[in-house]
């Protein structure tokens, strides 16, 4: 054993144990992908294959505005959030360690570590601050929310890239009277993007996903496709949706498999 | 010029109307509001109203103390009602605008938890009852028996819903009490007939639409809208009323005090309170309205479903629960715990 090292792979059970975890990750979402093509009023009787829920889904106005306000807020919010990180990431490594950098780390990363329901209540009420004294409801508050705890999450990849980069390369075009921001756009900035796509996907898929906060900052007629969903389920759960998250999850795997496709090609 | 100045002003007056006529925020349960309800309002009125969900009584109250969310009408349960009101979160109503007021059953006017309807009118109410696959079963269903001294056919086979004041007020009631008793020894042998009769359950769950249909489970503690629909999917599944005691529950629509829309919730307030369009909220989300006259409109199903009118001889039997505080509440929530365990 000692002379072929340590390779996790050959543990016993290792087999069993991953098979195991990818089955209790995606039967699940397998059952909900096959139910939502089911004909019947049931959620757990088969009644015939059928695409009525999906389209009973797209008539539904509520569905459409929620899934339209989603998308484009997980948008603003990752986009925000992915230049807010990088510029994080790039001033907590291309330079000196310095005082204060620990706290810092910690800052950025707190969205982590503290509670979402926490983070929640706190912005119900300072946001209902501002909302009843500037008398603007508008999706801001959300967008702020969002943004804000998205960057941890486009943060952590984007930093990890960085700090697995050549270093001798900045050098290099700094030795040949390269401007600082001359030496991030030509050098940097794209060997960085793959780490900066990824962020920002992540992030993207992080606000697209949230109910907690979404549901204590959101103001009248804010439902995003995440609160719309749990308003159903307390009533009675329909198999409207299954389908709404099979074509979320269409969406993701789309999403996943373009930004694979991008990033092969660029490395 | 002077066609041109009235043109001005005719268009300045239709602008104005038209935002007059503009919108309505309505913060509801999810699911719970007719699509053609809000269609047919906005054709009659050309008012848009905006539905933003909610979840749980809590969260909605929590929005609206916090301020600046927006909303103009908000729809709590009866137990909120008070709350609502005491917070000065909601304003009485100018009856004078509401002339379909005089539509409120008689029965729903006059409620504890707002005298003659000044702050509320209504929306939907039901039952908490037990429902029983006959199949199985076919004794006495109009009793709570069921789930806290099954039948020997039933031990084993009952599901209990995990909502705590139902279950607690329907064993209170069952022992000879009121629901938020302060009864030491009575609350002690309601906490012994609970520990006694679990072993006898099989689960303490939601969804019971589905399992009752399915024949999962074969008695529920339960809520009436969901046994209809169970029924229609599964004719072998019956409805009780239990004689010992039952909750009624019911939610209102109320006007908040921040609402900017006034106008325009005032004429959703009449709107609703129409008795055609009363049945269409309950077409919808299968539950009785409380308005007098709207049973001509409802849809065939729901006219003489046994899940929707109470037998007469069993309508005594239903009790609204009130907000519960001090030592009642105390005994509800250790009960509740050790029950959990």
């Amino acid at each position: 054993m000692a002379e072929r090292g340590f390779i996790v792979s050959r543990l016993p059970g290792f087999t069993t144990i991953a098979l195991l975890v990818f089955a209790a990750l995606y039967l699940p979402i397998l059952v909900l992908v096959v139910f939502s093509f089911n004909g019947g009023d049931s959620l757990s009787q088969w009644g015939g294959f059928s695409f009525r829920w999906f389209a009973k889904a797209w008539e539904n106005d509520q569905v459409k505005d929620a899934t339209i306000r989603s998308l484009w807020l997980a948008l603003v919010a990752a986009l925000i959030a992915t230049a807010v990180a990088t510029a994080a990431a790039l001033g907590t490594t291309r330079r000196k360690p310095f005082k204060g950098q620990t706290f810092i780390y910690v800052m950025i990363n707190q969205p982590l570590m503290v509670p979402e329901i926490v983070t929640a209540v706190a912005l119900l009420i300072f946001f209902a601050w501002f909302k009843v004294n500037l008398g603007y409801q508008g999706m801001g508050y959300l967008v702020a929310a969002h943004a804000g705890f998205c960057i941890p999450f486009a943060y952590l990849p984007i930093r990890a890239r960085l700090e697995s980069m050549d270093l001798t390369l900045e050098t290099a075009a700094a030795d040949l009277y390269a401007t600082p921001w001359l030496t991030f756009r030509r050098v940097t900035f794209p060997l960085l993007l793959p780490g900066i796509i990824a962020g920002m996907m992540l992030a993207f898929v992080t606000s697209l996903d949230d109910v907690v906060i979404t549901l204590f900052v959101k103001s009248a007629g804010q439902d995003t496709l995440p609160t719309y969903m749990l308003g159903q389920i307390r009533r009675q759960v329909s198999t409207e949706v299954y389908a709404i998250s099979t074509m979320l999850l269409a969406l993701t795997v789309v999403l996943l498999t373009a930004f694979f496709a991008l990033t092969r090609k660029r490395d | 010029m002077k066609r041109l100045l009235s043109a001005t002003a005719m268009l300045l007056a239709s602008a104005m109307m038209a935002q007059a006529e503009g919108e309505l925020q309505l913060f509801n349960w999810g699911d719970y509001t007719s699509p053609e309800l809000l269609a047919k309002f906005e054709k009659e009125t050309g008012i848009k109203v905006t539905v933003t969900d909610y979840d749980s009584n809590d969260t909605a109250l929590a929005k609206i103390e916090a301020g600046g969310a927006g909303f103009d009408l908000v729809v709590p349960s009866a137990n909120y009602v008070p709350i609502y009101v005491e917070k000065g979160l909601v304003q009485e109503l100018d009856l004078s605008k509401i002339p379909n007021h005089k539509n409120i059953a008689p029965e729903w006017l006059n409620v504890d938890y707002d005298p003659g309807r000044k702050y509320s009118i209504p929306w939907q109410w039901g039952t908490t009852g037990v429902a029983v696959n006959q199949k199985l079963y076919s004794g006495d269903i109009n009793t709570s028996a069921i789930w806290l001294d099954p039948p020997p056919e039933l031990v084993g086979k009952v599901n209990v819903t995990p909502e705590m004041n139902d279950v607690l007020a329907m064993a209170t009631m069952y022992m000879g009490g009121e629901f938020c008793s302060d009864d030491a020894e009575l609350m002690k042998k309601v906490r012994d007939k609970l520990i006694e009769a679990k072993p006898k359950w099989l689960s303490m769950d939601y969804g019971m639409t589905e399992k009752m249909s399915n024949n999962d489970v074969m008695a529920s503690l339960y809520w009436n809208g969901a046994i209809f629909r169970a029924r229609l999917a599964n004719p072998d599944v019956k409805y009780g009323y239990p004689k010992e005691g039952y909750p009624l529950w019911m939610d209102q629509v109320m006007l908040l005090s921040d609402a900017k829309n006034v106008e325009e919730a005032y004429k959703f307030l009449d709107f609703i309170a129409l008795p055609e369009n009363a049945a269409m909220i309950s077409a919808y989300a299968r539950y009785a309205n409380g308005i007098a006259g709207s049973e001509p409109f409802m849809p065939e199903d729901m006219k003489t479903a046994p899940e929707i009118v109470i037998p007469a001889e069993l309508v005594s039997a239903g009790h609204f629960l009130s907000t519960c505080t001090g030592k009642g509440q105390e005994y509800i929530t250790a009960i509740w715990t050790e029950l959990q365990k």
